[in-house]
């Protein structure tokens, strides 16, 4: 089984170091890409001082992009299993290694790291859980599965979703959407619980003005992902 | 009825318009493909407001009290016609950038780590 981490990174010199080196220190078997997503900041300098493995995109594509990027590199490179663990120190690579094996050992297209079932750690601010239980109802509605982190960044797919992904991603927060992608083409998600760090350094891509448009712009993503031939 | 001063107006400005849109195209400045629907637009209001009698005619089937306003009507949905093409074109374009853009870089990754072979 040929496994690989995901890293999309804009501008975070604050957090990258540490996430490439707890991902290759806890995270034994994962090979990694670093995407610099055009990053404005030291981020290129660092990665290339310290030989990460790393891909450069030469205009800014936003997340989407990026990590779209990074599950092109894992089909090219004929990889079974691609997990995507954000620049920002936020996912614990201890648990890689785990979401693999429930992936494995029950089949599954998609593992899905979760805040909400054990409810430890980092819970989000109350506003941002308003949001993604909002979500959440809004996914069992339309597809009848119960996702309770549609917004979780942290998530391991199988050769098939890959595939998917490589093919189609949405372009920014595109995670629920993607999400509503694969359950509506019949491949089978589970979700295991994770702790989640608070971000380290740097600021959350989605700032306080941006979340009304970015509920209404997921709303609208989710049901025409649903609705869509 | 609209007046004849109003006509005339109308009238050389779109002509000028059309002018400047033949120009570019032929600078190239303009792809003749995006420039069409602009001289489809402007030919027709063009002949609008050369055939006034043509005008009243159909504003009057249409129930529209003044002729002028048929023209602006006209004006008002060819602009409309127009921005929504941009709109595609713009989705398309930006569909085309981000996949040429990850081209580039997946091969400049894969160039460089034959390099290193």
């Amino acid at each position: 089984m040929k496994k690989i981490v995901i890293i999309p990174a804009y501008n975070e010199e604050g957090n990258i170091k540490s996430t490439v080196e707890n991902i290759v220190r806890f995270a034994a078997g994962f090979d990694y890409i670093v995407i610099n997503d055009c990053s404005t900041d030291q981020t290129k300098k660092i990665c290339e001082e310290n030989h990460y493995n790393l891909i450069n995109l030469p205009v800014n594509l936003g997340i989407g992009g990026a990590v779209q990027t990074g599950y092109k590199y894992a089909v090219r490179h004929n990889y079974d299993i691609a997990v995507q663990v954000d620049g920002d120190g936020q996912h614990d690579p201890t648990y890689l290694n785990k979401m693999a094996r429930v992936l494995e050992t029950e089949n599954l297209d998609m593992v899905i790291g979760s805040r909400f079932i054990e409810r430890q750690g980092f819970q989000s601010s109350f506003v941002r859980r308003i949001g993604i239980v909002y979500f959440s109802s809004l996914i069992k509605l339309l597809t009848g599965h119960m996702i309770t982190d549609p917004t979780s960044g942290l998530r391991l797919s199988g050769k098939a979703v890959l595939q998917q992904f490589a093919d189609e991603y949405p372009k920014d927060y595109p995670e629920p959407e993607s999400i509503v992608a694969v359950l509506k083409s019949g491949k089978r998600v589970k979700e295991v619980p994770v702790i989640m760090q608070e971000r380290q350094s740097g600021i959350s891509s989605i700032s306080v003005l941006k979340s009304f448009y970015y509920m209404i712009k997921v709303t609208l993503a989710i049901i025409v992902e649903k609705i869509r031939k | 009825m609209m007046t004849l001063r109003l006509q005339i107006i109308i009238g050389v400005s779109i002509l000028v318009a059309l002018l400047i849109v033949i120009g570019m195209v032929r600078n190239r400045k303009l792809e003749l493909k995006y420039a069409l629907i602009w001289l489809v637009a402007g030919a027709a209001i063009l002949l609008f407001d050369c055939f006034p009698s043509f005008m009243n005619w159909l504003s009057r089937k249409m129930g529209i009290a003044s002729p002028v306003n048929m023209l602006f009507l006209l004006g008002f949905l060819f602009s409309l016609i127009i921005i929504f093409i941009l709109t595609i074109v713009v989705s398309r374009l930006s569909v085309r950038i981000k996949d040429l853009a990850q081209k580039i870089a997946l091969f400049e990754k894969d160039g460089k780590g034959r390099e290193d072979e």
